[in-house]
């Protein structure tokens, strides 16, 4: 187990080398750079001259060829340093990062627990149910929420549940009095702000988990060994929870690995719909103003999380299943 | 020689494995009517000028006949004529003006994506509203937007930059991923263990941090970049089944005899392997349809897609969100429609699976 973990730790560093030299080499090479990509460089009296951008270039290593302007990010990173954020005012990218943390975290992390707590009383109800005219009509609708896009459902909800009924605020994370508010007070307001987005964010994956667990608890339903303990008079719902829904455990605890990434870089367009200041929205407006090494930062987490996550399927797979062992 | 003769005297041949799939896809109503959907979006988008414009389908000028609304094809089909003689796109009026034997047969709604439709420009028909004015009206099916554009026009002709994307971009990337499966998985050995790594090493990268950048460094976007790089980041799943086909396959009994009969390495990849393997890859091609609709959606509501004019559903949704207070109808038709077309490829994905996976087909009897 050991000596995998480390080949596979070993791999998965070279696949970051390979991943963020691409995207840096991407990144330099869009037109603009973040000295001539910020709006606030339009405004004349803040327009600085020829002179004072070669030598600003010169400062942050513009004018060097990406590729060895590659390595000085590498370097730094290492170093536990993920650069400066030239059109912020030379803020610290990690800070800067940092500070979007916990409201992406917010989202994903709720959207995860009311997933798991959701998805599998649904699927076992419809295995349990299968055939049956309600279970026909959820599985219907689980159907069409998993084909309905994120965004479009958040633009429906923003209509139905902001603009007509007016119960729930349109976008942003606090209100404007959140200063003023208890503390009670503050956690409701962002609890009003926070329930469309985790809404947004959780029915597509409850659907599709949902689905899952049935198709899963399906084929395992068929089994010899259902068959035994149906004929050893064990209780219907006992063999549902206990001898068939620990079985399908295996393929849905690998999901949890697959699905981590997805939970904070798939959020770009849904952090913009809602205003919601996270990292997806943070990646978004570092693209537009070309601020290289925050987009570089955000790449480099966004990876980490995409391998780490592949990793710990794989880990939780022979975890789950004493059948699997690694070597 | 026997051989032969026996074989050619056999009963009339049954159905083919395509034959199979479509009679156990038909089967399936919600796979149908799903398909037939689609046929529907095809059919308008193909007939989109005919069904909503501001061009004459056909007119008579002069004693010739021309064809204007070949013009929302291509700018270049609708013929100089019309400019030399100053029409400034306004047919109804100038066509009686400067000749009054002409006619002319009109779309069934006039109405143009690309432009307001102004006052009086139809004798006697009010302009379209704009800014937040422009309620769904016996005018204006769907509304129009800010600018008073038509939303049904735009969604008319956005139909065509919606199935253009999903076909296009799956093409690019069912040819990307097959050829780097089929390698792959029929060749094995280092050439194997290469390209696995290649398809790991695209899988790590997040698909939209990926689409963006490349997205940014364009300057001008046309649709054709947005399929192109749609495509050419999301092959990945279609690659790691057609080496898992191909891995499979390449043992098969069939193979060794073509092998055995002389059969040249591409020939038995792509005639006898890539034949048998189709049916499972056609699956996450369709799957990848809806996928790429979405995301060119999702792309032109960042105001990342192609650059205007482009009457894209994202875009509708965009100028919606701009002014989500009052304009709804900017929202609740394009979305619709775009939630629609997604639902309708992956209830065919599924029908599609089912009808060609034999594991399935098992389960259900």
């Amino acid at each position: 187990m050991l000596h995998y973990l480390i080949r596979r730790l070993g791999i998965g560093l070279l696949t970051l080398l390979l991943i963020t030299f691409l995207v840096y080499g991407l990144v330099r090479h869009m037109p603009g750079t973040p000295l001539t990509a910020d709006p606030s460089m339009m405004d004349p009296s803040k327009q600085i001259t020829p002179e004072e951008i070669v030598r600003l270039e010169k400062l942050y290593g513009f004018d060097k060829p990406w590729y060895q302007a590659y390595f000085v990010w590498l370097n730094n990173v290492v170093r536990f340093d993920l650069g400066k954020s030239i059109s912020q005012n030379n803020a610290s990218v990690s800070k800067l990062i940092a500070d979007r943390i916990p409201a992406t975290m917010l989202l994903s992390i709720s959207s995860l627990v009311l997933t798991y707590l959701f998805s599998i009383p649904i699927g076992l109800w419809s295995t349990v149910k299968s055939g049956s005219k309600a279970e026909r009509t959820v599985s219907s609708i689980l159907y069409m929420l998993y084909s309905l896009p994120s965004f479009v459902a958040a633009l429906f909800l923003q209509i139905l549940f902001a603009v007509k009924l007016g119960w729930l605020p349109l976008f942003g994370m606090t209100g404007d009095d959140f200063e003023s508010l208890s503390m009670m007070g503050k956690a409701w307001d962002i609890f009003l702000h926070a329930a469309m987005p985790i809404a947004c964010f959780t029915y597509g994956s409850l659907a599709y988990y949902s689905r899952f667990i049935r198709a899963n608890m399906q084929e395992v339903v068929r089994q010899d060994y259902i068959r035994t303990a149906r004929a050893k008079g064990v209780s219907p719902t006992n063999i549902v929870v206990h001898h068939a829904f620990r079985n399908t455990l295996i393929p849905l605890v690998t999901l949890i690995g697959l699905t981590l990434p997805s939970l904070l870089s798939g959020a770009v367009i849904l952090e913009q719909i809602f205003t919601w200041p996270g990292m997806g929205r943070l990646y978004f407006e570092a693209i537009g103003r070309r601020d290289y090494d925050t987009i570089m930062g955000l790449t480099l987490i966004f990876s980490v999380l995409t391998l780490l996550g592949q990793l710990l399927a794989d880990v939780l797979y022979a975890v789950v299943d004493p059948r699997v062992t690694y070597h | 020689m026997t051989n032969d003769a026996q074989l050619t005297t056999e009963p009339a041949a049954s159905r083919g494995f395509w034959g199979e799939a479509w009679q156990r896809f038909r089967r399936r109503k919600l796979g149908m009517a799903a398909m037939l959907f689609v046929v529907f979006l095809c059919l308008v988008a193909t007939f989109a000028p005919m069904i909503v414009g501001t061009k004459p389908i056909v007119c008579k000028y002069q004693g010739k006949i021309y064809f204007p609304a070949m013009g929302y094809y291509v700018r270049s089909w609708e013929n100089p004529i019309f400019r030399k003689d100053r029409f400034r796109n306004t047919y109804p009026k100038n066509l009686k003006k400067k000749d009054p034997e002409s006619w002319a047969l009109w779309p069934l709604v006039y109405q143009d994506p690309y432009r307001r439709v102004r006052d009086d420009e139809w004798p006697g028909r009010p302009g379209n509203p704009s800014g937040t004015k422009g309620h769904p009206s016996g005018l204006n099916f769907f509304g129009t937007d800010q600018v008073g554009f038509d939303v049904f026009a735009q969604l008319v002709h956005g139909t065509q930059i919606a199935l253009s994307v999903g076909f296009i971009s799956m093409s690019i990337a069912g040819v990307i991923g097959i050829t780097i499966g089929a390698l792959a998985g029929y060749l094995g050995g280092w050439v194997d263990v290469v390209l696995s790594r290649v398809i790991e090493l695209v899988m790590c990268i997040p698909s939209l941090v990926l689409i963006l950048a490349l997205v940014a460094m364009l300057d001008e976007v046309s649709n054709f970049h947005l399929m192109a790089i749609v495509g050419i980041t999301s092959w990945t799943g279609i690659a790691r089944l057609a080496r898992a086909e191909f891995m499979k396959l390449k043992q098969m009994e069939f193979i060794v005899a073509a092998r055995a009969m002389g059969a040249s390495q591409w020939r038995i990849m792509f005639r006898h392997v890539l034949r048998n393997a189709l049916a499972p890859i056609l699956v996450p091609i369709t799957f990848g349809i809806a996928a790429a609709i979405l995301i060119e959606s999702g792309l032109s509501y960042l105001g990342f897609g192609a650059s205007p004019p482009n009457p894209s559903w994202g875009t509708l949704l965009k100028s919606g969100r701009s002014a989500i207070q009052q304009t709804w109808w900017l929202i609740v038709f394009p979305g619709t429609a775009i939630f629609l077309t997604v639902l309708a490829y992956n209830l065919i994905g599924e029908g599609l699976q089912e009808a060609t996976d034999p594991r399935l087909r098992q389960d259900s009897h």
